[in-house]
């Protein structure tokens, strides 16, 4: 019932998008956030859309797989768009029925909010999660945040703790599935009951989960201290970034497209 | 020089309360540069601490260890007592970094600085040499768990060793991924040259090593040859040990014949079966039945007791890939039901069916005795449901969470509101039936050693008194004395009248005791029947893809010897009367 968050997971292919170099895809990344905050016209939304299009086909990566990652903001974008049309009052009255009042205006913000969240998720899964390998973006962190070390900024471990993390997530999803299995054979109920009560009732997961989640860590820094780990200083990589001719194309690519809907947004068309 | 020399090394772990646990005591001894040795003794002895001293993860708190000459002490030979000296552990997931096949093997050597192209080479070739080079750039979330190990394999292997510390590595795995293991260790250890320290339970893994240590409270209590180590039998039940069945049987048949083994009988096992040919030649068996042990009450209960009911069940999780399919069973009252099958044949789907934690795609589950159809019972009788037919998982320790053993074990019965008094007597009775004593109720179940802590969850699901109990792998990770202990309760369950459902990889473990045995391949149920049918047919069992006992193996092995012989036994007790019967000597 766990096993389709995507968060984290990455998913293997050979397009331009999975060779890119993880600190461009990081920078455009960014780039594409303000983009999409920034934008509330829809001409400048709609080419949003297209180019965020475009990219997944040439990432290559399946329907099933995109709007698996889009499943769980889906009904976030329902309440913020929901929210939306209920309290912003401007321009003529669609539907008018007690004290509910939907206008034109309300309706306008509240598919911009809510198409603003989706795109934001299925532009950052497209640049960065589903086409990156967590290794690979930790790489990117570290090296984009470098500079940082001169004022003492522990770069390297936290890029480290990151990638572990990312690592980890599929093997705690499973070990949760397990232990929910596990206690609901012996009578635990997560779905009826009040809410204080299912709440409680999750104790009964969360405590296992904490205790062989401190375990695996153990386990863990022992086989890393037994294969040599002591930090990133004379560390090599089997894949170290090269930013290539290629990779400056691409990243240049992008950013025009990032202008584009930018200069959409600016001028009156 | 030695390669690894222990001198008089203790260790103790620091505590809260000061009383430091002390886990090696004055341990002593040396290891030559390709040797293949075998680290034996129960849970909690000291093994997995040894292994810690020498591959410099801990220093001794008293006395020298000294890897290369070196002494594990000196700061500056650190890095090359670990680089040279490469650890497997236990669980496959917890000793992967890397997110990629090839990131996680580069670890190693990346740590040590080795720069590319000559890394790249380094990766490449580990990759190869376990056979994983298909998987390069694949997940390794996704590996089987037979995989994961060859990945860590090729992980310490790209540390380019000279000693490969293997703590367990072979336990969590099905039959056919732990021979692959093996034999790529041994592989590497003759290729290589690579000094191979192996701890482990599987008293036959052992058997296979030039040198035995056998290791009780923090001390070595033997060592020697494993011919020499299982000439003593009774010494090794002594210290919570076993011998491998092979040897057991010679055991058996030297003392029912008043023979005396010798080391050189023991050496493998081709001399193992010489002589217990011979002595059963030699012998004549004028008594038999006065030294015959009972055979385990092993049979077939009536189809007509049929107490729950799989139809043309199939399952699919992702609605394309069919976890099982069109599986029919039934589950008679009071039986043994083992299921076999490797990893991902869709055992466990299988038994998430049966208390209704998936409901049926396609096909029935009925539980007869309540007369309830599992796809179509409303929600409240399916937690009646779940009170009459017990699941326990694989590892359950990992399902404890209250703070006391009393509330944990408790915690399946409190939504039934029962009388206090009447909720004790509950609880020690499950606590009881697991072999435990009623003073650990207080405690925190925390505390425990780990088979206690999985006798207190194999408790948490008895005290809802289950009619149908289902076990995934109760004895996996366990050492020998803990896996009798675990089926000696299940006998005990058995006799109070619980129906049995036993899932397992091992044919050894549920061959003894099952009364009837269902093969699963790939989903399918590929052969059912009673025990003694299950077993004259074991060669197209075995055909389909399932690893036979090792006792089987070895009865074959003795085929050579005399053709006459029945190879298809269920235990070493029914080996002794395949054995006496060669010799026309009436039985029964």
């Amino acid at each position: 019932m766990l096993k389709d968050i995507s968060l984290g997971r990455y998913y293997s292919g050979n397009s331009i998008f999975h060779e890119l170099d993880p600190r461009i895809k990081v920078v455009m990344f960014f780039t594409y956030m303000v983009t999409i905050f920034t934008v509330n016209k829809w001409q400048a939304m709609v080419l949003f859309s297209v180019i965020t299009i475009a990219q997944i086909v040439i990432a290559k990566l399946p329907l099933k797989v995109i709007i698996s990652s889009i499943m769980p903001v889906v009904p976030i974008a329902l309440f913020i768009a929901l929210l939306n049309m209920l309290t912003i009052r401007e321009g003529r009255t669609l539907f008018e029925w007690n004290i509910i009042v939907i206008t034109l205006g309300g309706t306008r913000k509240a598919i911009l909010m809510a198409s603003r969240l989706i795109l934001l998720i299925i532009s950052t899964s497209v640049l960065l999660t589903l086409t990156t390998t967590p290794l690979k973006l930790s790489d990117a962190l570290e090296k984009l945040f470098a500079p940082l070390k001169v004022i003492k900024m522990p770069v390297h471990e936290m890029a480290m703790m990151m990638s572990i993390a990312l690592r980890f997530i599929p093997t705690l999803v499973e070990e949760t599935d397990r232990i929910m299995k596990a206690q609901v054979s012996r009578g635990a109920d997560y779905d009826t009951g009040t809410i204080i009560a299912r709440t409680k009732g999750y104790i009964t997961v969360i405590i296992p989960l904490f205790i062989s989640a401190f375990k695996r860590a153990e386990e863990l820094a022992t086989a890393m201290d037994a294969r040599c780990y002591r930090g990133g200083e004379g560390r090599t990589k089997l894949n170290p970034l090269h930013l290539t001719s290629k990779d400056w194309i691409i990243g240049a690519i992008l950013l025009v497209l990032a202008a584009l809907v930018l200069v959409l947004q600016v001028i009156n068309v | 020089m030695k390669q690894i020399e222990v001198k008089e090394a203790s260790f103790a772990y620091m505590q809260d309360d000061d009383a430091n646990r002390i886990a090696l005591n004055g341990v002593s001894l040396e290891i030559e540069q390709g040797d293949y040795i075998a680290i034996l003794g129960p849970n909690g002895s000291g093994k997995s601490t040894l292994a810690k001293l020498l591959n410099n993860i801990e220093l001794p708190t008293k006395g020298d260890v000294f890897v290369f000459g070196i002494n594990t002490k000196n700061e500056d030979g650190f890095w090359d007592i670990r680089s040279k000296c490469a650890c497997v552990f236990q669980n496959p997931d917890n000793q992967i970094v890397g997110t990629t096949v090839e990131e996680d093997i580069a670890f190693g050597p990346e740590n040590l600085g080795i720069p590319n192209p000559e890394l790249r080479q380094i990766v490449d070739a580990s990759m190869k040499y376990v056979g994983l080079e298909k998987y390069a750039t694949k997940q390794t979330a996704n590996l089987s768990g037979g995989q994961k190990q060859k990945l860590a394999i090729a992980g310490a292997l790209a540390m380019n060793p000279s000693i490969i510390i293997m703590d367990e590595s072979t336990s969590m795995l099905d039959p056919n991924s732990r021979d692959e293991v093996l034999t790529l260790v041994e592989k590497l250890r003759h290729e290589k040259q690579i000094t191979v320290i192996t701890i482990t339970h599987d008293m036959y893994e052992a058997s296979r090593c030039d040198r035995v240590y056998v290791m009780y409270h923090g001390e070595i209590k033997k060592v020697g040859k494993p011919s020499s180590i299982f000439l003593e039998r009774d010494k090794m039940l002594e210290l919570g040990l076993d011998c491998p069945s092979h040897i057991n049987l010679a055991h058996r048949i030297a003392k029912i014949t008043h023979s005396k083994l010798t080391q050189e009988d023991l050496v493998s096992e081709e001399t193992c079966a010489k002589r217990i040919i011979e002595m059963v030649k030699n012998a004549e068996f004028d008594d038999v039945k006065s030294y015959l042990k009972p055979d385990k009450n092993i049979q077939e209960v009536e189809p007509s007791k049929t107490i729950m009911q799989i139809e043309n069940l199939s399952y699919s999780y992702d609605g394309d890939f069919k976890a099982i399919e069109d599986v029919s069973l039934d589950v008679r009252e009071g039986e043994i039901l083992a299921i076999i099958g490797q990893s991902g044949c869709g055992k466990t789907t299988l038994i998430t069916h049966l208390n209704a934690l998936i409901r049926p795609q396609e096909g029935s589950v009925t539980l007869i005795c309540s007369n309830m159809n599992l796809s179509t019972a409303e929600k409240k009788h399916i937690k009646l449901l779940r009170q009459e037919v017990g699941l326990v998982f694989q590892y359950p320790e990992y399902q404890l969470f209250e703070e006391t053993v009393y509330k944990d074990v408790a915690f399946g019965i409190k939504k039934m509101k029962l009388e206090p008094e009447e909720e004790r007597r509950r609880v020690l009775e499950a606590i009881k039936l697991v072999g435990l004593k009623e003073d650990i109720l207080e405690g925190s179940p925390f505390e425990l050693s780990g088979g206690q802590k999985r006798r207190v969850a194999l408790a948490g699901v008895l005290v809802m008194r289950p009619k149908v109990l289902v076990l995934d792998e109760p004895a996996s990770g366990l050492d020998p004395r803990g896996r009798q202990g675990m089926l000696r309760i299940i006998e005990s369950l058995k006799a109070r009248g619980v129906t049995i459902i036993l899932v397992s990889h091992y044919m050894d473990e549920v061959a003894e005791y099952a009364d009837r045995i269902c093969c699963m391949k790939d989903g399918k149920v590929i052969m059912l029947g009673s025990s003694t049918e299950i077993f004259e047919d074991i060669d197209k069992v075995e055909q389909m893809g399932i690893k036979v006992s090792r006792l089987n193996m070895f009865m074959r092995l003795m085929l050579k010897y005399n053709s006459s012989i029945n190879p298809n036994v269920r235990s070493v007790e029914d080996a002794v009367r395949q054995l006496i019967n060669t010799k026309g000597v009436e039985l029964c």
